[in-house]
């Protein structure tokens, strides 16, 4: 088998191609299977009548499930960043904190999160703060090991230059190991950033009375199997556009961080 | 201090050395060292790898302190990092989220948190010298191992220190590079006069730049010889075409290859 591409302008636009026309033709395939054999919509409903059932939905319901599911993405999201960095910063500052820290998070990080969930709503309540919780213990730990992972591979070289200059601590940190961090944390975030939307559906199964998780959970178990699929899939679009968000943000802030073409 | 500086040590090793492992049965990284540094000398270091051509420059800038002998610049002993030494390292280490004039005023940005206008005047005639005047707003990346190499030593050139520490610092370097920035470092040494330090691999580079050449056995690294380079300056491409030339590297080669016969 070759993996040669047709050289020039229209291997170019094939490869610009290729991954649309091939969804394109799964969707197709998926149409004519469902309507060749008359499977039932309970069992699995062709995409022609997914959107169907999309469009049958009203918007404003839509974007009331949506907003549940983004607000507490989001939070957990954006708490997370405001724990795990610091906590990457002070691991990095002091080995100690290292040594008792660093187990902790790996067993908090090996229990799977779905197990716990139920227990945090019974403590805490099923409201927003549970939920965000839920969030931060799946977002955290890719964000503090990528942060960490950034600081630590700071050239040798530019920490001697800084000590050599007797510079402080801080500016060593601030001015060298956080900036040459920032290509890891964003790939931390990248992770993070799909794992929150995971972390808000999770908290929304066990307890929930809106969200996309919850309406999913909802349709399936009133049987609208067309209108759950609507569900799964608004929510996967929704998953990349904030993974494709992340990455926006650091082609427009931080381009220098993005690998060389 | 009245006395005229070109004439007395400015760097003295005395009997320094240096062991990472406390463990005795492992020899020491480099042993017994003594050696005098003229203000204003180039002296470039040669020896194998691992010889502790790297230990004996960071024990000068201050970042290591040695566990024998001791280290002193102008009769003061060396105790810590000291911020009249600027480094080039074997990479050029430009951080690459600043442009170039940003990685050039670096130092003074990380030492005090701030600059002025006279150092951003300083920053552009130090660019202009290395002919780098027209890159100064662009970013690391955008410019050639050359380049970059090239902005490390204007990098370090910045605070004005008394004393130019160079590690490898062209090894990354092409040969045709190579040659051109041993010039341009030599053009920039002329102009602003520095005690440098500079290691490298280049029996040859050793020969054409320096004032005299240390060579460094393998480990624990000593001190082999010392050859005073009697060559003209200033050096030119024709340099390296001289008998005198050849015979000096000739000579620096036989105690890389046959340390025995010294």
């Amino acid at each position: 088998m070759s993996l040669k591409l047709p050289e020039g302008r229209a291997g170019r636009s094939l490869l610009t191609a290729a991954p649309w026309l091939f969804f394109v033709a799964l969707i197709l395939l998926w149409e004519l299977i469902c309507q060749g054999f008359s499977l039932p919509a309970y069992v699995l409903p062709a995409p022609s009548a997914i959107v169907e059932a999309f469009f049958n939905v009203e918007m404003s319901r839509w974007f009331t499930h949506l907003w549940a599911t983004l607000r507490v993405a989001l939070m957990g999201f954006v708490v997370s960043i405001l724990v795990a960095i610091p906590i990457a910063i002070a691991m990095m500052r002091s080995e100690l904190l290292t040594r008792t820290l660093f187990p902790l998070l790996v067993v908090v990080q090996s229990t799977p999160v779905v197990a716990v969930a139920p227990l945090i709503i019974v403590l805490m309540g099923s409201d927003d703060p549970s939920r965000v919780l839920i969030t931060c213990l799946l977002t955290f730990f890719p964000l503090v090991v990528s942060t960490a992972t950034g600081i630590n591979e700071t050239p040798e070289e530019l920490v001697e230059l800084s000590r050599s200059l007797d510079a402080p601590l801080r500016r060593e940190t601030w001015q060298i190991r956080i900036p040459y961090a920032i290509p890891h944390i964003f790939s931390g975030l990248r992770v993070a950033i799909t794992l929150a939307i995971i972390g808000a559906v999770v908290a929304e199964f066990v307890a929930a009375e809106e969200g996309l998780g919850y309406f999913i959970q909802f349709s399936t178990s009133f049987f609208r199997i067309p209108q759950a699929f609507a569900g799964l899939f608004f929510l996967a679009v929704v998953s990349l556009l904030l993974f494709k968000s992340v990455q926006w943000t650091q082609q427009i802030f931080f381009p220098w961080s993005l690998p060389k073409k | 201090m009245t006395e005229p500086a070109t004439n007395r040590s400015f760097v003295r090793l005395s009997g320094v050395g240096h062991r990472y492992d406390p463990n005795p049965a492992i020899p020491p990284a480099v042993t017994g060292i003594e050696l005098d540094i003229r203000r204003h000398e180039f002296v470039a270091v040669v020896g194998p790898s691992g010889c502790g051509k790297s230990t004996l420059l960071r024990m000068i800038s201050g970042l290591l302190t040695p566990s024998e002998g001791e280290v002193s610049v102008f009769g003061k002993q060396v105790s810590g990092p000291r911020d009249d030494v600027g480094i080039v390292f074997q990479k050029p280490t430009l951080l690459p989220w600043l442009t170039v004039r940003k990685n050039v005023l670096f130092p003074l940005k990380h030492k005090f948190g701030r600059y002025g206008r006279d150092d951003e005047k300083r920053a552009d005639e130090l660019l202009a010298m290395a002919g780098l005047e027209s890159f100064s707003n662009k970013m690391p990346n955008e410019l050639s191992g050359g380049m970059q190499q090239r902005v490390g030593i204007v990098r370090a050139l910045l605070l004005n220190p008394d004393i130019l520490l160079m590690d490898e610092p062209f090894s990354a370097l092409d040969a045709m590079t190579r040659e051109q920035i041993g010039f341009d470092l030599l053009k920039i040494w002329q102009e602003n006069p520095k005690t440098v330090l500079f290691i490298t691999h280049s029996i040859a580079e050793a020969v054409l730049l320096a004032d005299r050449v240390l060579v460094m056995s393998k480990r624990p690294g000593t001190v082999l010889e010392v050859v005073d380079v009697d060559l003209p300056r200033p050096r030119t491409t024709h340099t390296i075409s001289e008998p005198r030339f050849g015979q000096l590297t000739e000579r620096l080669r036989k105690h890389i290859y046959e340390p025995e016969a010294t």
